[in-house]
């Protein structure tokens, strides 16, 4: 107790000397430091967290908890962190902000406006009732003016803004004046939190969903703020529940075709999106890698508002939109999807839960206790039991201050984790020997001959690029499995990804045929809902050289840290209440780390060295012409198609049955793998025979709820087809298989 | 109902409630009630129960109440709206009063109760504590404000990735090694495998310990004597041999250095502690009496339809 004392005091002392001379604490690390925070959480000042019952904690609690205070949880227990936090940034919804709470507030100016009547909580029913009612002047953008006048609104931002300031600590623990803006437009989840670099120069009021829902204008906003020197960055989070808008590729928010100007300033006001926190994952998803074995965790398939739609998966996922962002680099000139990455929670609760051990659920009442958890019963259509543990942030920075944490996120030299604290480190560079990671002050030289996480290799030519990757275990957590490099590359507007495994614990030995390294195995007792580090490594370490490189290609490289098996949260839960775990959801979690990618840009040179498929507008040039839908019915319908990628030089035919169906029937001349078989005419998707239709002078496959296009074109006595999504090329001789 | 009563003005979804004469009657005390305290706290004469009277200073807060939510003064005819709506609110009111609606009424209970909470917190946020009475105050309950006590320590490492489970057995035999050995405060790498963060750690918190180590570790290391090899100790990491340098203990800072913390702390405590007396004082009022809730069985009790999502 006295131990936990003495952490308590640490965070309150500092408070006492903000103002006299903060910088005297901070302590400058050429070499940087980690430094683990939380960018995402809500306090009784969001409209919907106090609806959900947390009606007493705010952002003075939320800080008090981050720096290792006990405070209640809405449900009425104490809670506290087991780690106490260097950094947060709390993020209240800007809409209706604290307006809930203080017309609930006898004593506040709000609660005498006539609108605080309907504002007042005073039953169980009237919780779902104003959150329906809040949330659809929100989407529906039909605000309620009383709410959002400067007076009201403006009243709680200072407050917000003064709180954050309360609680700097420079040097000991960081805070950031933040905020969310909450655009749901058609229950598709746009959401973004806003982190100001200092408080001096915030705005009177944030930029909410209020004025605008689409994000475009979101950026010009931030543009404004920081031509007016109050410098501010977006984190994108729930990609995994946009239903396909948060990455798009051919028209933005407002429909209009993407160019590099909209490219240029999403990537300079958003750099970095959330990966996991506890509405799950959004690094990939099975139905895009299907070769990635790893790619099943925390998958959550849903909308906000739980309607009962199968959200769009393609757009929705980080992995993918690194993959089309070298694309659309290699077509627009600009990639709009040079993303770092940070882990992080969405709790409406003021407290966290980053720990399988110590879950006690994000939103108030509705999942606050562990029997309702496990009850299998769904609030807004959504099984508590689905959702994850926190996530969390890494940041690597010279000192714990505004300026520094803020700067390495704008570098993008952070990673997120499945709430533990793995400690990773990425770099890439050319001049990288094989001992380069065996000093002791390798990561000196790491610095100074390479770039790290989140940056850019240089222009070089002649080699392929080495990367240095290192992790140590969370010492409160599992050991170590694996470090994984994920590489993604595009050629021709189509777009590719391997996963390597470069460094293992205890004695495996990779596949000789894949390169697959075996499981690490697993100590988990299931009914004691325990585990062992008896497998595994506290550290690990690879010098790594991309063995595939094309030095014409663009491509990116990130580093992926998996724990051993430990046990879900869910069967934690389960053993204490003495039941069985829940079905619909993995009884252990490989707990993870996951950098932001290093870039790779091939210089003018090499990319005209680069051999490449026809364009579209090259073909129109030539005198091609597009196929009517007459002219398409002739050639497919009731036939098999030769069908030459010309990206990858891989053949395929494929039957355009009568029925409407399709189906591939041969690939490079063998029967089709699983995954190759719901393909329009490349590989990717999983899938079974899929239905086609012709139609405005194309042929239209459906796949994972996403429709792909495919255009023919004759020039001369030859066929050549473009897929949408493929960024202008047409990637596909087609020839008929004489019957 | 007139036309320009305020009331009616308000969207649709409203008009419900307007139809339940009981929540009209309650949303009447209501409003009155919070009006009655916080505003007008001197100007109403004793109340009759035939008597309405409405001051200047009464439709002056009807006016601004109006104007935040239309961002315009009334006009005349809706001032006179306003007017004749309050008279009626009260009318009303006092005759729900009089036939007992607001006795077993769930709804005004807790909105009551919810009021006199308030109030309780803020009479006490009102008062700034004199210097002597902080200095007091601290003197008291200084241990909450103790700085955490600072550690210097070297540290032999051993390593599970390289040992496996032999790892604990080589520390031990180190150890043995080191306790022989006259030169032992010079220790360094010649013993134990290399460790992926530092060697020595100067002046840190049980949390910069514990954020490298584990907590456990950092408490072990606290209890330490220092000036000798100790250990084996178990890590998050491995295990280790700790030499303690110094350890500078945790404590209480001099006034003067946290006074402003101090003056916070205290204002919030104040605050809670206000609360509860003013609830105990109230308390001590009643004799309460109720069954243990070990007495009820709950097992039978089926809970309420889940209301629609949309």
């Amino acid at each position: 107790m006295r131990f936990r004392a003495a952490l308590l005091s640490t965070a309150l002392i500092g408070a006492a000397f903000v103002g006299e001379s903060p910088l005297a604490f901070a302590q400058q690390n050429p070499e940087r430091d980690v430094f683990f925070g939380q960018t995402h959480v809500h306090t009784s000042w969001s409209f919907d967290a106090y609806i959900f019952g947390n009606t007493l904690t705010g952002p003075e609690e939320a800080y008090k908890y981050a720096l290792g205070e006990p405070i209640k949880h809405p449900a009425g227990y104490m809670v506290q962190i087991k780690s106490p936090l260097d950094f947060q940034a709390v993020t209240d919804h800007s809409e209706y902000a604290g307006t809930v709470r203080l017309a609930n507030d006898p004593s506040s100016a709000i609660s005498k406006l006539p609108i605080a009547e309907k504002l007042k909580v005073k039953s169980k029913e009237d919780i779902q009732k104003i959150y329906l009612w809040l949330g659809t002047t929100i989407t529906k953008n039909e605000p309620i003016k009383e709410l959002v006048s400067p007076e009201v609104a403006g009243t709680v931002w200072k407050q917000v803004v003064a709180i954050a300031d309360k609680y700097y600590q420079p040097g000991k623990f960081t805070t950031f004046v933040a905020y969310e803006w909450t655009s749901t437009p058609a229950n598709r989840n746009m959401h973004r939190n806003i982190i100001f670099l200092d408080s001096k120069k915030v705005p009177d009021l944030p930029f909410s969903s209020i004025d605008s829902t689409h994000p475009e204008d979101l950026w010009t906003w931030m543009d404004g703020q920081r031509e007016a020197g109050n410098e501010l960055l977006a984190i994108s989070h729930n990609a995994n529940l946009s239903d396909g808008i948060m990455f798009p590729i051919d028209v933005d928010n407002k429909g209009r075709p993407i160019d590099a100007a909209w490219a240029q300033q999403r990537i300079l006001n958003e750099p970095l999106t959330e990966i996991q926190q506890l509405k799950g994952a959004s690094e990939t998803h099975p139905a895009l890698s299907p070769d990635d074995e790893f790619a099943g965790h925390e998958i959550l398939t849903y909308l906000l508002g739980g309607i009962d739609r199968a959200p769009r998966i393609h757009g929705s996922y980080i992995r993918e939109a690194y993959q089309n962002g070298l694309a659309m680099q290699e077509t627009l000139g600009h990639n709009p999807y040079k993303l770092g990455v940070v882990g992080a929670s969405d709790s409406h609760n003021t407290a966290i839960s980053y720990s399988e051990s110590n879950f006690f659920g994000g939103h108030g009442l509705m999942d606050g206790t562990a029997e309702v958890r496990l009850s299998g019963k769904k609030e807004a259509n959504l099984d508590m039991a689905l959702l994850s543990t926190s996530g969390l942030a890494g940041v690597w920075a010279e000192e714990n201050t505004r300026e520094a944490i803020f700067a390495g996120m704008q570098r993008k030299e952070t990673f997120g984790t499945s709430g533990v604290r793995i400690k990773v480190r990425l770099f890439g560079g050319w001049d990288f020997g094989p001992d380069a990671a065996n000093d002791n002050d390798w990561v000196k030289t790491a610095y100074a001959q390479g770039v790290p996480m989140g940056g850019d290799l240089p222009a070089m030519a002649g080699k392929a690029p080495t990367f240095i990757v290192w992790a140590v275990k969370d010492p409160e957590d599992g050991n170590l499995d694996r470090i994984q490099i994920i590489k993604g590359w595009t050629k021709s507007g189509q777009i590719f990804e391997k996963v390597y495994d470069v460094a293992w614990s205890d004695d495996r030995q990779p596949d000789p045929a894949t390169g697959r390294v075996p499981p690490v195995g697993n100590t988990v007792d299931i009914a004691n809902a325990t585990y062992a580090n008896s497998i595994g490594s506290v550290e690990l370490k690879a010098v790594w050289t991309d063995p595939a490189f094309d030095p014409a290609l663009n491509a990116f490289y990130y580093a992926r840290v998996l724990q051993i098996p430990t046990p879900r949260w869910t069967t934690i839960q389960a053993h204490q209440l003495g039941q069985v775990p829940p079905s619909n959801v993995p009884l252990t979690v490989q707990e993870r780390a996951w950098s932001s990618p290093i870039w790779y840009t091939p210089s003018d040179d090499a990319r005209k060295s680069a051999t490449r498929s026809v364009m579209v507008a090259e073909l129109q040039q030539q005198g091609a012409v597009a196929l009517d839908d007459a002219q398409l019915k002739e050639l497919v319908v009731g036939k098999t198609l030769k069908v030459r990628n010309t990206a990858t030089g891989q053949a395929f035919e494929i039957l355009y049955g009568t029925d409407g169906r399709r189906l591939i029937t041969n690939v490079d001349g063998r029967q089709p793998e699983a995954g190759e078989l719901g393909d329009v005419l490349h590989s990717g998707e999983l899938g079974a025979p899929a239905f086609y239709e012709i139609g405005n002078g194309r042929i239209t496959t459906t796949l994972g709820n996403a429709p792909f296009d495919v255009t023919v074109y004759k020039l001369a006595d030859k066929y050549v087809a473009a897929r949408s999504s493929e960024f202008g090329y047409a990637n596909y001789e087609l020839e008929p298989v004489a019957p | 109902m007139p036309d320009d009563h305020a009331a009616a003005r308000r969207p649709t979804s409203l008009n419900r409630w307007l139809r339940e004469p009981l929540l009209l009657f309650v949303a009447a005390g209501i409003v009155l009630f919070a009006g009655y305290s916080a505003l007008q706290p001197a100007a109403a004469p004793e109340e009759a129960p035939d008597r309405i009277e409405l001051t200047k200073d009464d439709l002056r807060q009807l006016a601004v109440a109006w104007t935040a939510q239309w961002k315009r003064p009334p006009t005349m005819q809706e001032m006179q709206g306003l007017i004749d709506g309050k008279v009626r609110e009260e009318i009303l009111y006092r005759e729900a009063l009089a036939m007992g609606l607001d006795r077993d009424d769930t709804i005004v209970k807790r909105r009551l109760a919810q009021k006199m909470e308030f109030l309780a917190e803020d009479m006490s946020a009102l008062r700034d504590p004199s210097t002597d009475e902080l200095k007091a105050w601290f003197a008291a309950s200084g241990e909450r404000f103790a700085l955490p006590g600072r550690v210097s320590f070297r540290h032999l490492y051993f390593s599970p990735d390289r040992r496996g489970s032999g790892t604990v057995h080589a520390a031990t035999a180190a150890l043995r090694e080191l306790e022989s050995s006259p030169g032992a405060s010079a220790a360094t790498g010649a013993f134990g495998d290399p460790f992926m963060f530092q060697w020595f750690y100067g002046d840190r918190s049980p949390k910069e310990v514990a954020d490298v180590f584990g907590a456990e570790f950092a408490h072990r290391v606290f209890a330490l004597t220092p000036g000798s090899w100790q250990g084996p100790i178990e890590s998050g990491l491995g295990w280790h041999l700790v030499w303690v340098d110094s350890i500078a203990p945790s404590r209480v800072p001099a006034f003067d250095e946290v006074e402003p913390l101090v003056r916070s702390e205290w204002l919030d405590e104040q605050r809670a502690a206000a609360k509860e007396t003013a609830f105990e004082a109230m308390r001590a009022r009643y004799d309460v009496f109720v069954p243990a809730a070990s007495t009820l069985d709950v097992s039978g009790i089926a809970a309420p339809q889940e209301t629609a999502s949309r």
